[in-house]
């Protein structure tokens, strides 16, 4: 605030904007804490995770994502939908100039993964479920689930 | 200069951060109840289930004995529970003494692993079956094996998505919680009354295992490893602190108790207890894991859940508690949610009258502790008023409120 002080009535005007900004900045208390409104009031990205302020910050998001991104691969699609759910913020402004370009592949990298493994294991699960025994015929009582536990005896420890 | 930043009233202040820690609870206790409804819609109020565990091994319930038969037997399991308890607890607080804490966090990780994925699997199935679901096996183990392995990383990371480990301890307290509905009915009661009484002895006492765990953590400046439900901590508007969450710390010197959570740590008797049962001691495993992560305090408590038809006894050490995070956040140890659930799922398994008047007992209790918690700044046991208030609105239900209500709907007072 040295130039408030150094021209005090030339900047009355100007204070109220320059003593906006730093306000603006605090994040907004959402019960869900989602600081993509105060993003949206920013127009920048500031913080890479959804948690905002408590989760990871810039640096230490780069090896947690490829870190995520590689543990995916162990068939766990899941995963990739966790980071992507996580870094929601980079994938919505993915040309910010905060967030790392690798970081950025990670995350579509994890999003393409994770919609093409759902896409055929539903499309799996689907066909099993809705075609049935008609499209499947007898292997179709194997493959169901609830046969394979009363087989098996997998109810059976409670 | 700077714009006065409207002042923020009580109910967003305090209203919020009770708020978020009243729902994961009562999101909790209502899937149990929906679990208890679907899965024991059968067979409504039989006692005789032939599981096996710590919780029964003195006295198995039998609905043909007297009443007094079965309040012996069921103070007898709930002696026997508390102190197995007690006895894990204690080992948990010499571990983590000696600094085994990589062990004790490992041993989170595995409790979760078994609770996500055995009982969570059994569950599934079991609601599978129920519904005859036609899902193939290979959709059920790619799906199961997915959702145990991000369960597992969200419990033993430290930096993961808030939502998806909050969403994952509500998992794993009610997967927990379902399967001590199924233990007896009066040795379920009897149980809750026990453990309520160990929790406030066992943090308020200056012997108990749970204070000491506490001190040792103040101490140390460490956390515990044990499963806690930490709700997000309420951000104030605060200008010039850009992003930086508040901090509210409620630290009253060294050596002194602090604000936050109380870690329970329920170990797994069965991993201390169990003898060589090949098969079902993973299952016991799991039972134990659960201690881990259900602190029944603000902390963490872990619960571990014998689920064998053996006498494999497994033991739960549960640690109750309520405090403040370092953040300031409101933690809740996964214990609480357990055993609040499980007085809620055994009320919904006599009729859902009781499952509202427990509901409302227990949320009343939570709300009392937590005045109790600002008021004290101590690490609190969140178990005996709620479970106490609960007990009470139970057996006034069953006995009063039922007999009246009922009245009134056949003579078309009241529906």
């Amino acid at each position: 605030m040295d130039d408030d002080s150094r021209n005090p009535p030339a900047d009355s005007y100007t204070n109220p904007t320059a003593a906006a900004a730093p306000t603006s900045i605090r994040p907004t208390t959402t019960t869900t804490e989602d600081t993509s409104s105060s993003r949206r009031r920013l127009g920048r990205a500031e913080w890479p995770t959804i948690d905002g302020p408590l989760g990871l910050s810039h640096e230490d998001s780069l090896p947690y994502a490829q870190r995520f991104f590689k543990l995916g691969f162990l068939c766990l699609p899941f995963l990739w939908a966790v980071n992507c759910f996580y870094f929601w913020p980079v994938l919505r402004h993915p040309n910010s100039h905060h967030s790392h370009p690798d970081l950025r592949r990670y995350l579509f990298g994890s999003a393409i993964g994770f919609l093409l493994f759902t896409a055929i294991l539903s499309s799996w699960a689907l066909t099993f479920g809705i075609g049935g025994e008609r499209l499947f015929g007898h292997v179709w009582q194997e493959l169901v689930m609830y046969n394979v536990a009363d087989k098996y005896g997998l109810t059976g420890w409670m | 200069m700077e714009e006065n930043p409207r002042p923020r009233t009580i109910l967003e202040t305090c209203g919020e951060e009770i708020i978020r820690i009243v729902t994961p609870v009562s999101i909790c206790m209502l899937s149990v109840v929906i679990l208890v409804s679907i899965l024991n819609g059968g067979s409504s109020s039989s006692g005789d289930l032939p599981i096996s565990s710590m919780a029964t091994i003195a006295y198995t319930e039998n609905s043909s004995d007297s009443i007094w038969d079965k309040l012996k037997g069921a103070l007898l399991n709930s002696l026997v529970f508390v102190a197995v308890v007690t006895a894990v607890t204690f080992l948990l607080v010499l571990l983590f003494y000696l600094g085994c804490t990589k062990f004790l966090k490992y041993y989170m990780g595995f409790s979760a692993f078994l609770v996500l994925g055995f009982m969570g699997g059994e569950i599934s199935l079991l609601l599978i079956q129920s519904f005859s679901f036609p899902v193939d096996c290979i959709t059920f183990a790619i799906v199961l094996f997915n959702f145990t392995v991000v369960g597992v990383l969200a419990v033993f990371m430290s930096k993961m998505a808030l939502f998806v480990t909050q969403a994952y301890l509500v998992v794993i307290g009610v997967l927990v919680a379902y399967w001590f509905t199924l233990l007896p009915e009066w040795t379920t009661w009897v149980l809750l009354v026990a453990m309520a009484l160990y929790d406030l002895a066992a943090v308020l006492l200056p012997g108990g295992p749970l204070r000491l765990l506490v001190e040792l953590a103040m101490s140390r400046e460490e956390d515990i490893p044990a499963l806690v439900y930490e709700a997000r901590p309420v951000i104030n508007d605060s200008g010039p602190s850009g992003g930086a969450v508040q901090r509210r710390v409620w630290r009253e010197g060294r050596g002194r108790p602090v604000m936050n959570e109380n870690e329970g740590i329920r170990s797994n008797t069965r991993t201390v207890l169990a003898s060589g049962e090949n098969e079902r001691d993973y299952v016991n495993a799991e039972e134990g894991r659960a201690d881990e992560l259900a602190v029944p305090l603000i902390q963490h408590v872990n619960i571990r859940m014998n689920s064998t038809e053996d006498n494999v006894p497994s033991d739960d050490l549960v640690l109750e508690g309520i405090g403040l995070g370092s953040s300031g956040a409101i933690k809740l140890g996964l214990g609480d949610f357990i055993f609040y659930s499980v007085l809620v799922g055994r009320a919904a398994m006599y009729d859902y009258m009781t499952v509202y008047a427990c509901y409302l007992a227990i949320i009343a209790g939570l709300g009392i502790t937590l005045m109790l918690l600002a008021f004290y700044r101590k690490a609190l046991p969140a178990l005996p008023v709620s479970i106490l208030l609960g007990v009470l609105f139970y057996l006034l239900t069953r006995l009063l409120l039922e007999v009246f209500v009922v009245q009134c709907s056949m003579n078309l007072l009241m529906f």
